[in-house]
This record gives C-alpha cells, structure tokens and sequence, in this order.
C-alpha cells in the first residue's frame, strides 16, 4: 500500500513537470525590475509553455494544466476572470489538432507555428479584453508584447526540449 | 481483450465521453467566469483574494534572491557615484534650506488666514509603506503586487510612488495587496489641472500615458499643465500629483505619469479614514461613468 502511495505521489509529480515549470516561470517573470525597457520586455511566457507542452507532450499537459495555467494569470492581471482561462484551453486544443500533424516538426518550423497561432490567441485576447471593457484597447503594446513573446518562444523552447529528458515518454496510468 | 459493459455503452468509450463532457464544463467555467466578472460578482472578488493569499508567499520566495542581486549591484554602483553624487547633494542641500524657509511662512500665512476664514481642513492622510514584490506579467495589464504585513489596508486607498499617486489598492488578501497602476484600464481617477482647476478622470488604457477624459471642451489645457487629484468623491485627499500634460491634440489628452515605476522599491499608501461604504459608492459611480463613456 504504501508503495502504491510513493508511486502516485511520483506520477504526479512526474506528469505535473510541465505545469510546475510553466508556472515557475511564470512568477519568474513577475520579479519587479528597475529597468523600464525589461518593464515593457515580459513575454507572455504561459502562452509559449502551453503551445510547446501542448504540441510535444500533450498526454502529460492536460485541459487541467492549461485551466491551471490560465486562473493564475488571471489572478495574478488585472484582467477579468477568466479570459486566459479561456485563451490557455483554446491554446490547448490547437495546439493538440495541431500535434497531429508537426508533433515531430523541427524547432524552426514550431517557431513559426508559434508565431501564428501566438497571433490569433494575442488577437483573440485583444478582441476579448475590447468588448469587456467596451472600448478598443490600443493595440500598440499588444503587438509589442506579442513581439517580445514570439522573440522569446526560442529560449522557452530549448528549455523545454532538455527538460523533455526527465519526463515520461508515454502516458503511465499507474 | 474483453471490454465490460456500463449501462450498454462499453468502459473505454465511457471514458472519453466523460473525458470530453470534463473538458466542456471546464471551457463552460471560464465563459462562466468572464459573464460573472462582468457584474462584479463577490464570488470572483473572493476566488481573486484566495488566488492572491496563494501566490503572494510564492512571489516572495522568488523575488527574494533577485532582489538580493539587485542590491549588490545598487550597493557597488552608488560606491563608484559616492563623489559626485555628495558634490550634488550639497549643492542641492543649500537650494532646500532656502525653500524650507520660504515653505514656513507660507505655511504660517495659510493657518493665519484659514482661521480668518474659518476654514475647516479636510481630514489628515496617514500613510503606511509596502514593499513591492511583484509586477504585472504582461502588457494587458499595468499592476503591482505589494507586501503589506499587518497593516490594514482597504480597498480603493491610493498608493503613492516617490511622491507622486501610482494607483491604489484593488484587493487585499492577507498580508498581501493588489495594486491598480494609474496606466491600468480598470484605472479611473478624479484629477483637477493644477493651473486652470478644470476638471476630468484620468482614465488608464493600458499604454504608459493615462488619458484626461470628461474634461470641459472649453477647458484651457496646456502641454506641461500639472494634474493633481481633485478629492472629489472624498476617495482621495486634493493636490496629490499625478502627472504632467504630454500632449493635447484633438480632443486627446494624454498624461506623462511624474513617477517612474520601475525605480521604486516601496509604496506608500494614503490612509485616508475611508469607510467600505464609501469606497463602494465611488466604485459604483466609476462604473456608470464607464458605461456612459
């Protein structure tokens, strides 16, 4: 019994590597900063972890993960509950119908993808955040912020790629 | 393989079907979500607060080893500037000993005439200092996550920067607050133009100069004009700074915010003796003025 215990507590953590990481890095990018160029230089890292995990390792970056993902930038914006939500599992089943055709794509061609399934959901969020607020939202900093996240999907990427090393290869249900 | 039947439909399938239906109320949830902060609905302020109670310690944590970076490279920097930043500040000294003169008898000129006029002050502010331990991830959003301790602090209650308003309190949850940024979209402030007095609300919308709205087309305002708050509302104590006029172009006003954000390590926060009835009342007041626009 208390085999079985260690065992789930290691499966969990094992399949919970994507989501630690991503919100890891996620409170990473909050650090305050006394540069205002870095200020306006914040990717929207959750966005590029939940396409990367979604489209490499969707088996173990769950529906769950991605809602997870999406309450805590929620929480942690000022934008209403549950728009990144929303973004993060729409991202999720893109990324998923994607998977099945450029799972084993090369790191260039992801990129790409990235950078225009990172536009629609940087769009889509615009458009979102308008109608709630029922103004249009200058789309200046978005396209910047968009820019800087598309710039940064690289260095997530690589990342990602050598963290693959230590998680499961296959879904393991017990 | 032999698959065992549950009410005619076969494990395996079972499985997906509620897999899928698991999936669809998640998405239902978020939908829900988004429809209920459109009402400012108390169970979304109390999800915010239990999110905030959750990630406030863990931003902490994070922060802490690169603040302690950060203050070495402060600490080695303000060594190499040691000189000339002493030269300066003697220079700058003798310049506020002549202004400390001149402010003390303004200032007694003012209580000599404001008991001629027996004129009753508006209630004295206090202030409490927070440190801040976070900021806004993205570009959608202009907010500070500060660390508060023990000290109560309410919503709505302004946040002032090196001494100009930065924004004020949208939450608190344990010893941790959440704070708006003037640039901030959910951002409106009643300011006064210190030079004409004309009225308006400095509205954020997500870009780093706030814009003046609901301002008299009439109104003289000039680039370099100095916005303060106008306490109207009684939200806010009269004659904090703000910002300046940047611009003043068809019928846009845009406000260059006097503090630099990113060089501040710690708020102060403006106790202004508000009830929770009273911050209600300017939220609601805020909200229609946003409907209307």
């Amino acid at each position: 019994m208390r085999d079985s215990w260690q065992e789930k507590i290691k499966l969990f953590w094992l399949h919970g590597i994507p989501l630690w990481i991503t919100l890891f890095l996620m409170f990473l990018c909050l650090i305050p900063s006394d540069s205002v160029k870095i200020n306006y230089f914040r990717p929207a890292v959750g966005l590029i972890c939940v396409f990367y995990w979604s489209l490499k390792r969707s088996y173990i970056f769950s529906y769950i993960s991605a809602f997870t993902v999406g309450f805590f930038m929620d929480a942690l914006s000022s934008s209403p509950l549950g728009i990144n939500i929303l973004l993060m599992m729409l991202m999720v089943f893109v990324a998923q119908w994607l998977a099945h055709y450029f799972q084993n794509t090369s790191f260039g061609a992801g990129w790409v993808i990235f950078g225009l399934v990172g536009m629609c959901a940087f769009a889509l969020k615009w458009l979102l955040l308008s109608i709630y607020y029922r103004m249009l939202i200058s789309p200046d900093e978005i396209i910047f912020n968009y820019m800087s996240t598309v710039m940064f999907y690289p260095l997530i990427a690589a990342f990602s790629e050598w963290m693959q090393k230590y998680l499961p290869q296959e879904r393991i249900d017990e | 393989m032999v698959r065992r039947n549950v009410l005619l439909i076969k494990t395996g399938e079972l499985k997906v079907l509620l897999r899928r239906l698991f999936i669809a109320v998640l998405f239902f949830c978020s939908i829900f979500f988004i429809l209920l902060s459109t009402v400012n609905s108390p169970l979304i302020s109390g999800i915010n607060k239990a999110a905030l109670r959750i990630t406030g310690p863990i931003m902490q944590v994070v922060e802490y080893p690169a603040r302690i970076v950060h203050r070495a490279y402060t600490y080695l920097y303000d060594i190499s500037r040691i000189y000339i930043d002493n030269r300066e500040l003697r220079a700058e000294n003798k310049q506020m000993l002549i202004l400390q003169n001149k402010v003390r008898s303004l200032e007694v000129e003012n209580q000599l005439l404001s008991r001629l006029l027996n004129y009753v002050p508006p209630p004295e502010a206090n202030f409490i200092s927070a440190k801040i331990i976070a900021e806004s991830g993205d570009n959608f959003t202009h907010i500070l996550f500060i660390y508060i301790g023990n000290e109560d602090v309410k919503k709505g209650q302004i946040v002032l920067g090196d001494e100009s308003v930065i924004g004020r309190i949208d939450a608190v949850s344990g010893s941790y607050a959440k704070v708006i940024l003037v640039t901030d979209i959910n951002s409106k402030i009643p300011v006064v133009v210190e030079r004409t007095r004309a009225r308006g609300i400095l509205s954020g919308d997500n870009t780093s100069m706030p814009s003046l709205i609901f301002t008299r087309s009439t109104a003289d305002i000039q680039e370099g004009d100095v916005i303060v708050t106008s306490g109207v509302g009684g939200m806010f104590p009269a004659g904090l700074p703000i910002g300046f006029v940047s611009s003043a172009q068809n019928n846009e006003i845009k406000v260059e915010t006097l503090a630099d954000i990113s060089r501040i390590e710690y708020v102060r926060i403006v106790d202004y003796g508000l009830t929770a009835a009273q911050v209600e009342i300017f939220d609601a007041s805020l909200e229609s003025a946003k409907h209307e626009r």
